[in-house]
């Protein structure tokens, strides 16, 4: 049986929902302005586009760039993050390069790539490459940073070289920053993604939205809205579940609220 | 050059008491300085020489900041020394070494690992089989009295638990000497208690060589052969004291025995005048 505690819990993001829809229902119902459909009208065109084999390629394309990027950021930036963290100097070199990246947004960039790579896939990938990298550099070299030294001792002592501790001591003991970071990064990656499917408009889950702005298809556009919210708030729940199980043995932490930024 | 005989089973290890007292570790005049915030040299340990026999329970005491766990990370090899050098067996140490097995206040226990992932990691980092790692962890664990928790992780389990782990772990690879650096002082004083008990009762199994930093006078006292004593501002050996108690030790006999209560009492008034007056220059 679970308690009535659980279950409010559980069940309050549900009601939140409809609460949200309720709103947005009776908002829409009163203003009664066409570029602004009700919920329900929205949430009916939802299996039109889903239906549709081009609508349903397009997204999966956004999902398979949103995935390579998000994974090469991983496979490049927490080694990265992790070594500026055990390493002055490495710390010192990046530094300075990762505070000049830090407030540009990644999006404004794109004319620049654009210019250089084209407007295709490999455009994208990089913009969402960069999204998600400096939240997970930064996590990961927190995370290493604050390794304690005693349990890389205890490691030495066992034997273990400098890089074998860096794998097998850095490495786990930061892993619950370094997924606070990728859980930051999962939710830019989809920022990243559908902005750089409205600056190079070709395919994608953002650029059936903005197609459908520009041919005022408002029921689209809000449907579209709903999908891309829905994926987000999927993929950050797998997630979730992926991070809880990874770290199940590290101290509780607080969930913290998603970053957007 | 052939001592040991042949026939390994019938070779009944001599007492420590009657064992040619031999040096494992020799500590040369080493000095630790530190730059401060300030830019200016704190010496943290000035012209340190002593050493340490083999199979001796050896403490160091003495105030907070005094240099004493400069003084072991030293012989761990965790931190070079300004000048002076430490040898283990004649060699110069130049880093961390299975053959020093070092035991921290902070426990330093792998977090991700369980009980028995803990203790078994030195073990299979020298290339012991899984299944020979295993076997002799869950002895060791169970010699520790942590039956039944091989599977918790350290989150888990309470301050003294975490300590009897971290033992553990550092047994587990057989080093020569082992560095402990004020273990129970994270501990209430029950537990402390306990673990100094267990400690006595497994380093009297095989009587390892043991460095012990503390700096409570009964915990040295009670465990010891040799009590350093050591003064600070700088960091210098004031001190070293035999401790000529019988052993087996059992707590209870101890307390009441007064050679104990006057190496307490001497060792205490040591302890003072070295806290008020800090090193002569
Ligand atoms: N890494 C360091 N940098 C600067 N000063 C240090 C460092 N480590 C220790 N000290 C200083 O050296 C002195 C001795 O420290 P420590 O060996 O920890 O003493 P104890 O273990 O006896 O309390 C203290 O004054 C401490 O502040
Ligand atoms: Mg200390």
């Amino acid at each position: 049986m679970i308690s009535p505690a659980a279950f409010a819990r559980r069940a309050a993001p549900v009601f939140a929902c409809i609460g949200l829809l309720a709103v947005w229902q009776i908002a829409a119902l009163i203003l009664k302005n066409d570029s602004f459909p009700t919920a329900i009208e929205a949430i009916r065109t939802i299996p039109d586009i889903l239906g549709d084999k081009e609508a349903l390629i397009n997204i999966l394309a956004s999902l398979r760039r949103m995935a390579i990027g998000f994974g090469v950021a991983l496979l490049v930036s927490i080694p990265l993050g992790l070594l500026m963290g055990r390493s002055r100097a490495v710390a010192a070199f990046f530094n300075p390069l990762l505070m000049i990246i830090y407030p540009v947004p990644k999006a404004a960039l794109m004319p620049i790539i654009m210019l250089w790579l084209g407007v295709g896939d490999v455009t994208k990938i990089l913009v969402i490459f960069l999204g998600v990298s400096l939240p997970v550099i930064y996590h990961s070299f927190e995370g290493a940073k604050a390794v304690e030294e005693k349990m890389l001792w205890s490691g030495a002592a066992m034997g273990l070289s400098s890089l074998q501790r860096l794998v097998r001591i850095v490495l786990p003991a930061a892993l619950p920053e370094i997924l606070t970071g990728c859980r930051t990064g999962l939710v830019l990656a989809l920022i990243t993604m559908i902005t750089s499917e409205m600056i190079a408009r070709q395919s994608g889950a953002g650029n059936i939205l903005f197609n459908a702005l520009d041919m005022g298809q408002y029921d689209t556009v809000y449907a579209m809205i709903i999908v891309i919210g829905a994926m987000g708030i999927g993929l950050d729940a797998i997630f979730e579940r992926v991070r809880a199980m990874l770290v199940r043995w590290s101290e509780p932490q607080f969930d913290m609220p998603l970053s957007f930024s | 050059m052939k001592v040991v005989p042949s026939r390994s089973s019938e070779w009944v290890r001599p007492v420590t008491s009657q064992r040619p007292a031999s040096t494992i570790i020799e500590i040369d005049r080493v000095s630790q300085v530190f730059q401060t915030s300030a830019r200016k040299d704190h010496v943290a340990l000035s012209d340190i020489s002593l050493t340490i026999e083999e199979g001796a329970f050896v403490s160091i005491l003495g105030p907070s900041g005094c240099g004493k766990s400069t003084l072991l990370y030293i012989v761990g090899g965790f931190v070079s020394p300004t000048s002076g050098a430490a040898t283990m067996k004649g060699q110069a140490i130049t880093g961390p070494g299975p053959d020093r097995g070092p035991v921290f206040q902070e426990f330093a226990l792998f977090p991700w690992k369980t009980v028995l992932g803990n203790v078994m990691y030195g073990p299979r980092q020298q290339g012991v089989r899984a299944i020979e790692a295993e076997a002799q962890s869950r002895t060791l664990i169970e010699m520790v009295g942590l039956k039944g928790y091989e599977n918790f992780y350290p989150k888990e389990l309470s301050g003294g638990m975490k300590q009897r782990v971290a033992l553990a772990r550092t047994l587990a690879y057989h080093p020569e000497v082992l560095l402990m650096d004020e273990p129970f002082g994270a501990l209430d004083a029950h537990t402390r208690t306990r673990l100094q008990n267990d400690l006595l009762n497994i380093w009297e199994r095989d009587r390892k060589t043991v460095l012990f930093v503390t700096h409570s006078v009964d915990e040295a006292v009670f465990l010891s052969d040799k009590v350093v004593m050591m003064s600070k501002s700088p960091g210098r050996i004031r001190q070293v004291i035999d401790i000529d108690l019988p052993r087996p030790r059992r707590r209870n006999e101890l307390l009441l025995d007064p050679r104990y209560q006057k190496y307490v009492v001497d060792i205490e008034r040591m302890f003072d005048e070295v806290d008020e007056t800090g090193s002569p220059s």
